[in-house]
């Protein structure tokens, strides 16, 4: 009960911020610098919790925040709903892991299913945001994060901005997520209007020296100094003469000299400094026609490097003769006025990934908003990562016999609700094509750790597995040299491929053609899914699809991003598809309510049930917060409509253009319900004295 | 080890905008601030308890720069202002008594702040597109050929600052000064992106502010040069002098902190060694023809002695803030190395001569290509000349801004109230809609304009601080009504221009009081857009600086409107 009002506290100081109506909250800093912010983890940040529980709870909805880029406040609103549910209820959360998996998997992959849409119209092999779509979700994301007057703005420059970048796939995306620092620059004091996106990079130094005709050429990144004396920290020089000396010195700066003479001699016309360099060498650099950038920030340093691909120039590094290859191709380098500070704005050819650098400068009043703007639109990356995601893996966490016994449990049912028609010749049949395929392309792949799942596999009691899945077992061992490129999660996968006779031969091809090209691109992927902490589980749902127009079970024995989403579009054993997306303003939260309660309603369990009601009743706590704030009983004829048109099986009715992602949505359910979990397992708070040391978890990463 | 210590829970305000201490220092703020706009301003003296330096002033760059806002509201209002006087330098106040107008005229009308935000956007962009657009009737575009125009932008900026202290005479004298240094900072060869030069403020205080002047070229402080009462300077020819500009040190000194341990053997000198390298430097020099040497740092005197015995004339101590302008001016490049140089480094000058001001003797560097002019400022006493040389910078920043975009607004509180009876004529008739559009009721949208108009008419109303201020109908100017008069029902006796000076009390333009209180009618035509005939004394605005302040004061309006809780963080 401590928690539970804990949590209310917390989410009291929240409710304010949220949705379209909220506020923005003033942060004064330690330091006495104003923050402007409506994101839910600075404002948890801010306040400095002290009860623990509330530390708790702020830290897992800042993990959340964290890895979805939204839903702090959400987060903290349905926690508190839940806990004061279960409070009511009397205590029922040791049922929640069995709600999970019965109630809440069903409801989100049967029931919700029907109703999404999804942000990649085109049926590439590899999905990007549609345009109009991409502009809904800015849109709805930004409307929690920004003021009433800006959404529309910077919607627009965000969209213009990832469009000009070529940015709408997860690998541009995420390179924009990690060096937006560095990729815009905020000037104060001008309206919000003057923002504009400006090809190339802007860097927050002026140039050193600048040569007009250094446009170009190509451009060195140093991270050293240029000229040395005769004698550095740490060396003691000897002088036997004054002519020596005095030699030295000229030898030093003739070095210098001929160090800048082969920079132009290469065709160098730019060199970017990550520390000051010495007035001789800009002297030089004046000379021959060098512009130069100093004091770069490792921000800056690592984006031009990333984006150009060229590594450090040592100067003395070779013999000092040879020409160096190592430059980046740059199109345009001038200083650039904005306000009143001048940065050199310098364009790099394209490069990796199709990315095309662009620098977004954001105008605002103050520093504060300049900055919650920047935070929004960062956030807004991680969002739209989080668009190419599904819900689909099975934690590994769960003790065995529990989980083979639920499972036993869970597909009987669905067996016998659901008629499979599945014949065992064919599936064999298909998942020995599949694992021949496989063999065949990663032969040349060496096999590590998959004993884990040809163990389970082995675990499995035959008798208990329904028709459908014995077939399974060849083709998860044939997995096993696949593993390699797909990371951790695949021993989950591996356990439950899934076949669909019509569609296999197809779908070979379309691994053929992709894996080669993919494989380090889906590694990549693999990983940041399952570092993500709470990747999702999916049981054996062999009637996933059973539900829709087409009664398939989706074969995707490669459950990696990029390929699964490629075939997503008629079959997939996901609870959520990759690019799911709902109208925003609380839909999510109104039809799993509604499903939680149709499903729950098929369980005969009452613990199960109690949990039921109370995670389907705290849910409405977002669409209440949402329309609660206006004229008195909106939420009502809302929630009255949305319902009234599940239940007669017509289209919902939507007139809102923004749309929300539905895998952060969902992940943000399973997330307060593992929060809940946690907290309700704690018994006792222990004060120590001493800071707790950290232990490092290194299996985590050596999974990776 | 590290020190851990519990941080101090935060602090939490909801709702900060209803609490009595804000509505009380905003007003107070905006007290202060009203009562230093205009021409009529009353000053401000700023000082702290312990004595020291007096402040006297009515801009709000110094007013807003020494107070202390202790409010996180007010601190982001007050910051706001300051980084638009950091881009503009003008409209300061404008920007911050429209502010603090909008704030408390908003928040007193019991409006969801989301809606008021909404629609005061699209107020906004009424006036913005407006102002924008040819039909616009308070702007003047600004004709190049005609100093006219420029000379009342200056003197506006200059008449508005009471603190400086000047009569009309002299404000004609500045003006002149200020559009002349501002014509020697346009280069006279354009290319493609062409580039203003510098003017540079040389300060002289205590001398009369009509002994102020400008100057072509640079002038260094040199309080040796008096002593050389002839300069003999080798010319290579007649206006031709070849200069070297140093950014090293050439005092001979051997101290370099980031090098390591030197050891030197018994009886080797290497201050002998460098001074060596230092005459051998002076010999080049010499052999190079060079006239004047000009160093940022210090210069060694045995070299400076040999250097004058051979007629070139070396100025050391200059600074970091001349080397820009210098190597602009005279096209050469500084010399960072005493071991080699090449004479493309060298520079050229026209002429060099000494001049004295007051107590100060300078060199005077000439050149041929005057991007760099000095601007000589003269005023009797510290406070009068600190404000004095604001109100020059913000002037000078003023043309500049103009040049890029040539347009100027109806200064004297025209523009407000011009824009206040457009606002006001717009939303009567405003199709249904555009209330669609916000989200709003028709009644909301019209309470939350005329409270945009009353602020925009209280700071038209803040130019005069004891008269009475009326509002015509036909071009919605700004009239004063002169005081010492009382209440009288014909005003067409007592007024002559208005605001701005553009237009003159020749019909009954059916004036009203412009009091930023009470209701006003509604207005059933545009207003007008009066017949420019180069009336020579206008009050003209930067148009750059109202657009963006204009915008900013919306924006931060909005922004503090918006706010819903305050975390002060404690530790």
């Amino acid at each position: 009960s401590a928690s539970s009002l804990a949590a209310a506290a917390v989410a009291g100081a929240v409710r304010g911020a949220l949705g379209p109506r909220g506020g923005r909250a003033l942060v004064l800093r330690p330091d006495g610098r104003p923050l402007l912010t409506r994101d839910g983890r600075r404002l948890l940040e801010a306040l400095c919790l002290q009860p623990p529980t509330a530390r708790l709870m702020a830290a897992a909805a800042c993990r959340h925040r964290g890895a979805t880029g939204d839903g702090a406040k959400t987060f903290v609103l349905l926690l508190a709903a839940v806990l004061r549910g279960l409070r009511a209820a009397g205590g029922a959360g040791r049922a929640l892991p069995d709600f999970e998996r019965r109630v809440l998997e069903p409801a989100a992959a049967l029931g919700l299913r029907r109703h999404l849409l999804s942000a990649f119209p085109g049926e590439e092999a590899e999905p990007r945001v549609d345009l109009a779509a991409l502009e809904a979700l800015l849109d709805a994301y930004l409307r929690g994060r920004v003021g009433p007057g800006e959404r529309r703005r910077l919607a627009r420059l965000c969209r213009e901005y990832l469009g000009r970048c070529a940015a709408r796939r997860p690998p541009a995306l995420r390179l924009l997520g990690r060096h937006f620092e560095a990729l815009h620059a905020a000037v104060p004091g001008l309206p919000l209007d003057g923002s504009a996106v400006l090809p190339g990079v802007v860097l927050r130094r002026d140039f050193a020296a600048y040569s007009p005709a250094s446009g170009a050429a190509g451009a060195v990144v140093v991270t050293e100094p240029l000229h040395a004396g005769p004698s550095a920290p740490g060396v003691e020089l000897v002088v036997g003469s004054e002519g020596q000396y005095e030699a030295a010195r000229r030898w030093c700066e003739a070095r210098t000299e001929a160090a800048v003479k082969r920079l132009r001699s290469s065709n160098v016309g730019l060199l970017l400094s990550s520390v000051k360099q010495q007035d001789v060498v800009i002297y030089y650099a004046k000379l021959y026609g060098v512009s130069v950038v100093e004091c770069l920030s490792a921000e800056e340093v690592a984006l031009v490097r990333e984006i150009t691909g060229v590594s450090p120039y040592s100067p003395f590094g070779d013999n000092g003769c040879s020409e160096i290859t190592d430059t980046a191709a740059v199109t345009f380098c001038r200083p650039l006025l904005l306000g009143s500070k001048r940065y050199a704005h310098i364009g790099f050819a394209s490069s990796a990934c199709a990315f095309q650098p662009h620098c977004l400068v954001l105008c605002g009043p103050v520093d504060g908003v300049n900055e919650q703007h920047a935070a929004a639109i960062q956030g807004a990356f991680t969002m739209l990562q989080q668009l190419f995601k599904t819900v689909d893996g099975r934690e590994e966490c769960r003790s065995k016999g529990e989980s083979q016994s639920d499972a036993l449990d869970v597909c009987s049912r669905h067996s016998s609700a659901t008629q499979k028609q599945l014949t065992v010749e064919n599936i064999c049949c298909n998942s020995n094509q599949v694992s021949e395929h496989q063999l065949k392309t990663h032969r040349g792949e060496t096999d590590t750790q998959i004993v884990d799942s040809a163990l389970k596999g082995s675990e499995n009691p035959a008798g208990i597995q329904t028709a459908s899945q014995i077939p399974s077992n060849p083709a998860s061992h044939s997995e096993e040299l696949n593993v390699p490129c797909r990371g951790a999660g695949s021993s989950t996968d591996a356990q439950k491929p899934h076949a669909k006779c019509e569609h296999s031969g197809e779908m070979h091809k379309g691994y053929e053609s992709d894996l080669p090209v993919d494989n380090q691109k889906n590694y990549g992927t693999a990983v940041l899914t399952t570092d993500n902490a709470n990747t999702v589980t999916v049981c054996e749902r062999l009637d996933v699809g059973k539900d829709l127009e087409k009664a398939s079970c989706g074969i995707i024995p490669f459950k990696h991003e990029e390929g699964c989403v490629s075939v997503a579009q008629n079959y997939s054993s996901s609870i959520i598809e990759a690019g799911s997306v709902l109208p925003v303003g609380g839909y999510f939260e109104i039809l799993l309510h509604y499903y939680i309660q149709y499903y729950a309603k098929q369980l005969q369990q009452s613990a199960v049930t109690v949990i039921s009601s109370v995670v389907a009743d705290a849910l409405l706590i977002i669409p209440k917060s949402l329309h609660g704030t206006t004229e008195g009983n909106s939420f009502a004829k809302f929630y009255l409509k949305t319902t009234n048109a599940l239940r007669k099986n017509q289209p919902l009715p939507v007139n809102e253009k923004g749309l929300e992602s539905v895998y952060c949505k969902y992940q943000l359910v399973i997330s307060v319900l593992h929060c809940v979990t946690e907290l309700l397992s704690i018994d006792l708070i222990i004060g120590v004295k001493r800071p707790l040391q950290k232990i490092e978890d290194n299996d985590s990463d050596d999974d990776l | 080890m590290s020190r851990l210590e519990a941080k101090k829970p935060s602090l939490f305000i909801s709702d900060p905008l209803t609490k009595d201490t804000v509505s009380q220092s905003l007003s107070l703020l905006n007290r202060i601030l009203k009562s230093c706009y205009g021409p009529a301003g009353r000053l401000k003296q700023l000082h702290n308890g312990v004595g020291g330096y007096v402040c006297i002033t009515s801009q709000s760059s110094a007013i807003l720069g020494r107070l202390s806002v202790s409010h996180p509201v007010l601190k982001v209002l007050t910051a706001s202002v300051q980084n638009h006087i950091a881009r503009f330098s003008d409209c300061g106040l404008f920007t911050a008594i429209l502010c603090c107008s909008l704030i408390e005229n908003f928040k007193s009308l019991h409006v969801p702040s989301c809606t008021v935000i909404k629609i005061s956007k699209h107020l906004l962009s009424l006036c913005t597109d407006y102002l924008k657009s040819e039909a616009c009737g308070c702007r003047v575009s600004v004709d190049f050929s005609n100093l006219k125009t420029l000379l009342c932008l200056a003197r506006s900026i200059l008449t508005s600052k009471p603190a400086c202290m000047l009569n009309a005479t002299e404000v004609d004298h500045l003006a002149m000064l200020i559009v002349k240094a501002f014509m020697f900072t346009i280069p006279c060869h354009v290319e493609t992106k062409a580039v203003l030069g510098k003017c540079v403020t040389v300060p002289v205080k205590g001398r009369r502010v009509l002994d102020s002047t400008v100057l072509p070229g640079l002038l260094i402080e040199t309080p040796e040069i008096q002593f050389a009462k002839l300069l003999s300077v080798k010319r290579i020819s007649s206006d031709t002098i070849k200069i070297a500009l140093f950014c090293v040190s050439m005092s001979g000194d051997l101290f370099n902190p980031e090098e390591g341990t030197i050891t030197v053997h018994h009886r080797i000198s290497l201050e002998m060694s460098e001074l060596n390298q230092l005459l051998n430097v002076g010999k080049q020099l010499v052999n190079d023809e060079v006239g004047l040497v000009v160093c940022q740092k210090v210069i060694h005197p045995s070299l400076k002695q040999y250097l004058k015995e051979n007629q070139v004339m070396a100025v050391d101590r200059a600074g970091l803030s001349v080397m820009e302008p210098l190597s602009q001016m005279t096209g050469s490049k500084p010399i960072a190395s005493i071991h080699s140089f090449s004479p493309s480094c060298y520079g050229s000058l026209k002429d060099v001569c000494t001049k004295s001001f007051g107590s100060k003797h300078f060199v005077h560097l000439i050149p041929n290509d005057t991007v760099v002019c000095s601007l000589v400022l003269c005023n009797r006493n510290e406070t009068a000349w600190d404000e004095l040389k604001c109100a020059c910078e913000t002037a000078e920043h003023v043309l500049q801004l103009t040049i890029k975009e040539p347009l100027a607004l109806l200064g004297g509180g025209c523009t407000e109230s011009h824009l206040a009876s457009y606002v006001r004529y717009k939303t009567c008739s405003l199709s249904t809609s555009s209330f669609k559009d916000v989200d709003c009721s028709q009644t909301q949208y019209q309470l939350i304009a005329d409270a945009f108009c009353r602020s925009l008419e209280s700071v038209a109303c803040s130019l005069s601080h004891d008269d009475e201020i009326l509002t015509d109908m036909v071009y919605g100017h700004c009239w004063l009504v002169p005081s010492g008069f009382p209440s009288v029902s014909n005003w067409s006796d007592l007024l002559s221009k208005c605001g701005c000076g553009i237009n003159s009390n020749t019909q009954n333009l059916n004036w009203r009081l412009l009091q930023p209180h009470f209701g006003s009618p509604t207005i059933q035509s545009c207003p007008k857009e009066p017949s420019v005939d180069a009336a020579d004394l206008l009050t003209l605005d930067c148009f750059a600086a109202k657009y963006s302040g204009l915008q900013v004061a919306v924006e931060t309006a909005n922004l503090i409107l918006d706010l819903s809780c305050i975390i002060e963080d404690q530790n």
